[in-house]
């Protein structure tokens, strides 16, 4: 930790931020006003996160109507018709309105905390990024009430289905993508920004924590792709309603570039999904195991090479396509390779766990669980690589159980470890540890029971996306759709947790955890609403995570 | 530039020492290992593609 | 943290017990019920030994890393008074731990390959057959042999529905199988009339995408006589999950049977439009032509699903006195920018007269318009 100097002087600044901060608080507008228009970092922070979770609940319930229909073979409840509109928003839902504006919430939180800034850079255009969501969304879920229903062709919308065979309600779905893709790619202007321009003085990039780190290369990738899934929608937009045939036969275009350019923007989304997630648990288990981040250059390293390679790529997506041979050894290649910077940092969590001092309290526990599952999901991503065994396993429930294991027990539980790890920093309370424990074994018991048997359904030969089934997966299902109840009633117990929290509980002091290192620490709890409005004094040789 | 060179393969390889790495911090513009990590994104690629029309033939 | 290790057994105990029961129910292919089913061909056996090779070696990793996890989770816990060590680096271990996967992904890629190349060499076929799909059923055309039909799901209404119990090959089984004759290397041509479909039969070890403007190639070459199924693996909108694959492979002798049978057939088709039909019998072969070809969209009451497909009950053109030339012009062409196809070159001039009829006298309609097979056929000559 800092030594006793720059930690009394960052008391002092703090003091003196906290007096500030309530000055500041007494004026402006009140009530819901000032939730509409506030510019402030932490208040942004909590109304993504609030909306991600709105959204994680009312993605679950559409997960929920998919896993009831599918308990049995047979139709039972609903219509092909709204069965493929629950599939579609259900993933459109959960990636662009729950795991992407719950990262985005972390690092308006975080970000300017761990840096030592009293703001995010843009704090204006922070507000406006924020309310493009509820907006978005608002769009995206009124089109299931329009005549035809709701997108109905999968969350990668693949032409011509989202397009000549598309219901009437798809150019509301363009509009939504559209927004929230503004959103993103103004977050990431924003959070490019603070990082580069707003850290304390003597704070060098090579000092940041992970987290920071891998926003920093997310909101690179962000900007880089978000404009691609504009483009792409644009073309379908044009092809609905303008006449043109980017993607229609008949009128010589190529429904085999809309999957192109889809997976060039789609692949890299993988990984604006997790790297954060990464950043999240290199914070938690240092933290834990009461031992420094063993590796923190090749961690970084490995962040950018994951970020370079995540551009050549795409087509492991398309090997079924029939694309070349040369081409389909080239994405088949490099898809192996992307394997091995990716097993570097598991690899050096377990170093970091080796020989530490640890303890399992709530956030190492998901954080614990993020790194068995995500590595689960990473091993079935590699058998996915392979392209003759590949033409088996494409399109099936493998798939399904592969990249939910990357992304449930993956993103999604760092995120609920993020929130568990700075909840005392937020509320000023820590969060029960008795119904955490409960929340997050139910968790890891419900999303096994309903993943794992996902491997084998699809293996046996299940496709995806089908609301009906040859009875010889029936037993798979019924168990995948036990545990996908479990798995959703489960997280009433996280709303419950964070509520209490909110409202009470232990108080946590200024350094909430014990091996808890960064900047974030050395302000009172909770957070006072302004924070280093002067910048906090900052030594990288007693201070960085990459000290000696 | 060897060294900038190197450093970008040890980032491809994604291990880096701490010894090299504060020598790489040292500099004062990232600007050479970006282009530099750009332009071995593209020999990357290139020897890749290279490899798999190899394979494929 | 043994808490972890034994929430991972049980799980695992779980699903062996769900495995050992499920591998006796009914297989729809060679697969044990939880694994890629071996197939029938050389090139399925390779992909299924593929398969199991990197499934080892990725059980072998996992065994390995979540080994060294846990024994750090056990060892090194605060409560049994470990103190954390000070190392946080060491190059060494890193580029070890990185080339040996990297080793292991060399050593994968290779049987890949060379199986890759297997799998894209289409030379030397000695049957082309066409693949077109449709929403949402399969049409084969024998391109040497003058035979075409399409292929639909055979498993009825009321199975899905639950009025009725559910057969051995639920949503597995087709009226028309597509047959091969065994020991000969069979050449698909693959592609789309409407959106991506995409050809599965994992017995074969054969998935390609089904792509509307695009012909794609593959192959396969079965060996044992039977029966192989498969289903559509590519989301192509309402009814995907309800247009199987059936290949029946059977002895060469056999099939030139089959192929004669099916000439035959074709021509009793074509010769049924010489004739006069009766309301009666035009409306029976309309209602099953309806319920095959055209119940998915426009449903079995002709309530339709608007606005995307509208209803023919009561409504629009199939009610109109005047209507009966462009319903009949949306059977046979079409209607482009929509799910409505041309079933002029597909369906038999009886078939496409019927079907108009039924359409134009059923639910109420009663136009008592009655469309003869000869009409139908003196429309399409006319094009």
């Amino acid at each position: 930790m800092a030594s006793e100097t720059s930690q009394a002087t960052l008391h002092s600044s703090v003091s003196d931020v906290a007096a500030g901060g309530a000055a500041h608080a007494s004026h402006g507008p009140t009530g819901l006003l000032r939730w509409l228009v506030t510019t402030n970092h932490k208040e942004i922070g909590s109304l993504y996160l609030i909306f991600s979770l709105v959204m994680l609940f009312i993605g679950g319930s559409m997960a929920l109507v998919i896993r009831a229909e599918l308990f049995q073979p047979g139709m039972q409840y609903v219509q092909p018709e709204f069965f493929n509109q629950m599939t579609t928003m259900h993933g459109l839902i959960m990636v662009f309105g729950a795991i992407m504006p719950a990262f985005v919430g972390l690092a308006n939180w975080m970000i300017p905390m761990q840096i030592g800034a009293p703001d995010m850079a843009l704090p204006r255009l922070n507000n406006f990024s924020f309310w493009l969501l509820p907006v978005a969304f608002g769009i995206l879920l009124s089109t299931l009430f329009m005549e035809g229903g709701g997108p109905n062709f999968g969350w990668t919308f693949y032409a011509p289905l989202s397009t000549t065979f598309a219901p009437p309600s798809t150019s509301f779905f363009i509009m939504s993508i559209h927004l929230a893709g503004i959103s993103s790619i103004l977050g990431a202007i924003n959070i490019i920004a603070t990082i580069l321009n707003l850290r304390t003085p003597g704070m060098r990039l090579m000092d940041m924590s992970l987290f920071v780190w891998t926003w920093l290369i997310t909101a690179f990738l962000l900007i880089a792709v978000m404009p691609v899934l504009a483009g792409v929608v644009t073309m379908m937009l044009m092809d609905i309603n303008f006449g043109t045939s980017f993607f229609d036969a008949a009128g010589g275009g190529d429904p085999v570039l809309f999957q192109h350019l889809f997976w060039f923007f789609g692949h890299p989304e993988v990984y604006i999904m997790i790297l954060p997630a990464f950043g999240i648990v290199s914070l938690i288990v240092p933290t834990f195991a009461r031992k420094r981040l063993f590796g923190y250059a090749s961690m970084v390293y490995a962040t950018a090479s994951i970020a370079l390679l995540s551009f050549v790529v795409w087509a492991h997506h398309m090997f079924t396509v029939g694309l070349p041979l040369t081409a389909e050894l080239f994405f088949m290649y490099s898809t192996m390779l992307i394997a091995v910077p990716t097993g570097v940092k598991v690899f050096n969590w377990i170093a970091t766990l080796f020989r530490g001092s640890i303890t399992f309290e709530v956030p190492m526990l998901f954080a614990l669980g993020f790194i068995v599952m995500f590595t689960i999901g990473g091993l079935s991503g590699v058998m996915l690589a392979i392209v003759p065994a590949d033409f088996q396993y494409h399109d099936t429930y493998f798939v399904v159980a592969h990249f939910h294991y990357v992304l449930v027990p993956g993103a999604l539980f760092a995120i609920m470890a993020a929130v568990y790890f700075w909840l005392p920093k937020w509320t000023g309370h820590y969060a029960s540890e008795t119904l955490g424990k409960w929340h997050f074994w139910l968790s890891v018991i419900g999303v096994n029971l309903t993943f794992f048997p996902m491997h084998f359904s699809g293996l046996a030969g299940m496709p995806r996306r089908i609301p009906d089934y040859a009875l010889q997966f029936a037993d798979f299902n019924m168990i995948s759709s036990i545990g996908g109840f479990l798995f959703g009633f489960s997280q009433l117990i996280f709303v419950w947790v964070v509520i209490k929290a909110v409202r009470g509980g232990r108080k946590a002091p200024a350094k909430a955890w014990e091996g808890a290192e960064g900047l974030e620490w050395t302000v009172p709890s909770p957070a006072p609403l302004h924070t280093f409005d002067t910048p906090p004094a900052y030594d990288p040789q007693t201070d960085s995570p990459s000290r000696h | 530039m060897l060294k900038v060179i190197r450093s970008v393969l040890a980032a491809f390889f994604g291990v880096q020492s701490e010894a090299n790495r504060q020598q790489d911090f040292q500099s004062t513009s990232p600007w050479k290992f970006i282009v530099v990590g750009v332009f071995m994104t593209l020999v990357f690629v290139f020897l890749v593609g290279f490899v798999a029309w190899l394979a494929a033939n | 943290m043994g808490r972890i290790l034994y929430a991972y057994l049980y799980a695992a105990s779980i699903c062996l017990i769900v495995l050992s029961t499920t591998a006796q129910a009914s297989s729809i292919n060679t697969s044990s019920g939880f694994n890629m089913p071996p197939g029938v061909t050389e090139i399925s056996r390779e992909v299924y030994s593929l398969h199991m090779t990197i499934l080892w070696i990725c059980v072998a990793i996992a065994v390995v890393v979540f080994g060294v996890m846990f024994y750090s989770l056990i060892v090194y816990r605060k409560s049994k008074g470990a103190k954390p060590a000070h190392f946080h680096e060491n190059t060494t271990v890193e580029i070890i731990w990185t080339a040996v996967p990297l080793v292991i992904l060399v050593l994968m890629a290779v049987p890949a390959t060379a199986t890759l190349k297997k799998m894209y060499d289409t030379s030397d076929a000695e049957l082309d057959v066409l693949v077109t799909g449709y929403q949402w059923r399969w049409r084969y055309e024998y391109l040497e042999e003058d035979v075409s039909f399409f292929s639909n799901l055979a498993t009825p209404r009321e199975q899905i529905y639950e009025a009725e119990e559910k057969g051995d090959f639920y949503l597995v089984e087709v009226d028309e199988p597509m047959v091969v004759p065994t020991g000969v290397k069979v050449r698909l041509l693959l592609t789309a009339n409407d959106v991506i479909h995409s050809w599965w039969v994992p017995d074969l070890a054969v998935k390609k995408d089904a792509i509307p403007g695009f012909i794609n190639e593959t192959w396969f070459k079965v060996d044992e006589p039977g029966i192989y199924r498969g289903q559509c693996a590519e989301l192509c909108g309402r009814d995907h999950a309800f247009m199987p694959i059936e290949v029946k492979a059977v002895s060469p002798d056999e099939y030139q049977l089959w192929l004669a049978s099916r000439r035959e057939a074709a021509e009793a088709e074509v010769a049924g439009a010489d004739r006069e039909w009766s309301l009666d019998e035009l409306m029976e072969r309309g209602a099953g032509t309806y319920n095959t070809y055209c119940a998915a969209c426009h449903q079995p009451q002709g309530q339709g699903l608007p606005p995307m497909f509208p209803a023919l009950a009561g409504v629009g053109m199939s009610v109109d006195p005047d209507g009966l030339r462009a319903h009949k012009e949306i059977v046979l062409y079409g209607k482009t920018g929509t799910a409505m196809p041309a079933f002029g070159s597909t369906l038999s001039a009886a078939e496409l007269a019927a079907v108009i009829t039924y359409e134009r006298n059923a639910w109420g309609n009663d136009t008592g318009d009655l469309i003869q097979p000869s009409a139908i056929r003196a429309m399409l000559e006319s094009q």
